[in-house]
């Protein structure tokens, strides 16, 4: 699975943590981003960068900034091996 | 979010307070993880410890029977005649190792009651022939101390519902503590049966224990402060095994005793099985 698509499961599960199920359901209103019903993978209709920066800000509308590094801190281990323009803006 | 007018929440107010509660579950799932990781890791050290049980039970024991199978082997003059000089030391190596198997042993049966490992083999089991079998068993060795030996036990029905060979072991490691604490005077072993309870006492003129010492007496590997200057192989299982049997009796052990230098009551007392 290409890294990309591992990042929205690794930060929905790990808001899933925070905040219990509410966290798929929140997902799920981001536009672009669909879950399997599984919730363990996801595919991008549109643009993963774009996606993935409107699911983080998803949770900092809602949550605040606290949110927004919970997404961060989830992927660094994915991240550390993309190159700097694959990387959503909002978990640089 | 709150319609009524009288208790609308503003929208500031409202992300507000979504956020310190964010916060507050944030903290809650860092100390979730933490729990969780030690966890694990309290895992990793059962295993290791089983893993080391299992290593003293096949390897330390295995060693003790064999060098005690050598030892007995010189003594019935399996190798030749033998002076008495090797006598005396193949006797003290045998000794040893049997000291050796006792311990490894107790440590082995503590650590299996604790897992909940033994099958508890329950049926009524009358705690007079129990008392007076294990008493005449120390006598022996009470008179090669010098101690004397009391026993009151009074006509009564002493039955019990439980495992004869774990009650076996309580009586045994109650009488044997009061013999290794005890340099001189007496030991007085009782039963007696009280509203439809078996109350089982060890009383001794021993070292005595201290308040401090009292409470950790029956954990895991718990021993009195001067227990090691009068007993060098006390292990610290002995009692908390007769603990674990006993609760798993659905009984209670304790201690009573007014201080060091003042003697040691143990009781177990037991509910007694009504004819």
């Amino acid at each position: 699975m290409d890294t990309i698509l591992k990042i929205p499961i690794r930060i929905i599960k790990e808001q899933e943590l925070v905040i219990g199920p509410l966290a798929w359901d929140e997902a799920g209103k981001v536009s672009g981003l669909v879950i399997s019903q599984k919730h363990d993978s996801v595919s991008f209709s549109g643009d993963s960068k774009d996606i993935i920066n409107r699911l983080v800000a998803q949770y900092e509308r809602l949550f605040g900034k606290a949110s927004r590094a919970v997404c961060h801190d989830a992927v660094q281990d994915l991240i550390v091996n993309m190159s700097p323009e694959e990387i959503p803006s909002s978990l640089k | 979010m709150i319609t009524d007018d009288k208790n609308s929440i503003a929208p500031e107010e409202y992300k507000r307070v979504t956020e310190a509660m964010y916060k507050q579950n944030l903290e809650l799932a860092r100390l979730y993880k933490e729990v969780d990781s030690l966890n694990k890791d309290l895992q990793q050290l059962i295993q290791q410890r089983e893993s080391l049980e299992h290593l003293i039970t096949h390897k330390v024991k295995g060693s003790f029977t064999h060098t005690k199978y050598i030892f007995s082997e010189i003594l019935q003059g399996s190798y030749g005649a033998i002076t008495p000089e090797l006598k005396r030391m193949a006797e003290l190596g045998l000794d040893s190792d049997e000291m050796g198997v006792r311990t490894v042993d107790l440590i082995l049966n503590a650590s299996n009651l604790q897992k909940g490992t033994v099958k508890y083999d329950i049926k009524p089991v009358d705690m007079k022939l129990i008392v007076l079998e294990e008493v005449n068993h120390k006598k022996d060795l009470m008179d090669s101390k010098g101690l004397k030996l009391e026993t009151e036990i009074k006509d009564e029905n002493y039955l019990v519902n439980g495992d004869i060979f774990w009650l076996k072991e309580v009586v045994n490691n109650l009488i044997e503590n009061s013999l290794n604490y005890t340099k001189e005077g007496k030991i007085t072993v009782s039963l007696y049966k009280k509203n439809k309870k078996i109350l089982f006492s060890v009383k001794d003129t021993g070292i005595g224990i201290s308040p401090e010492d009292k409470n950790n007496l029956f954990t895991e590997g718990g021993r009195g402060k001067e227990s090691v200057k009068t007993n060098v192989n006390s292990t610290g299982y002995g009692l908390y095994s007769v603990k674990l049997i006993v609760e798993a009796h659905h009984g209670r052990v304790w201690v009573e005793s007014e201080g060091p230098g003042k003697g040691a009551d143990f009781f177990v007392e037991l509910d007694a099985i009504e004819n």
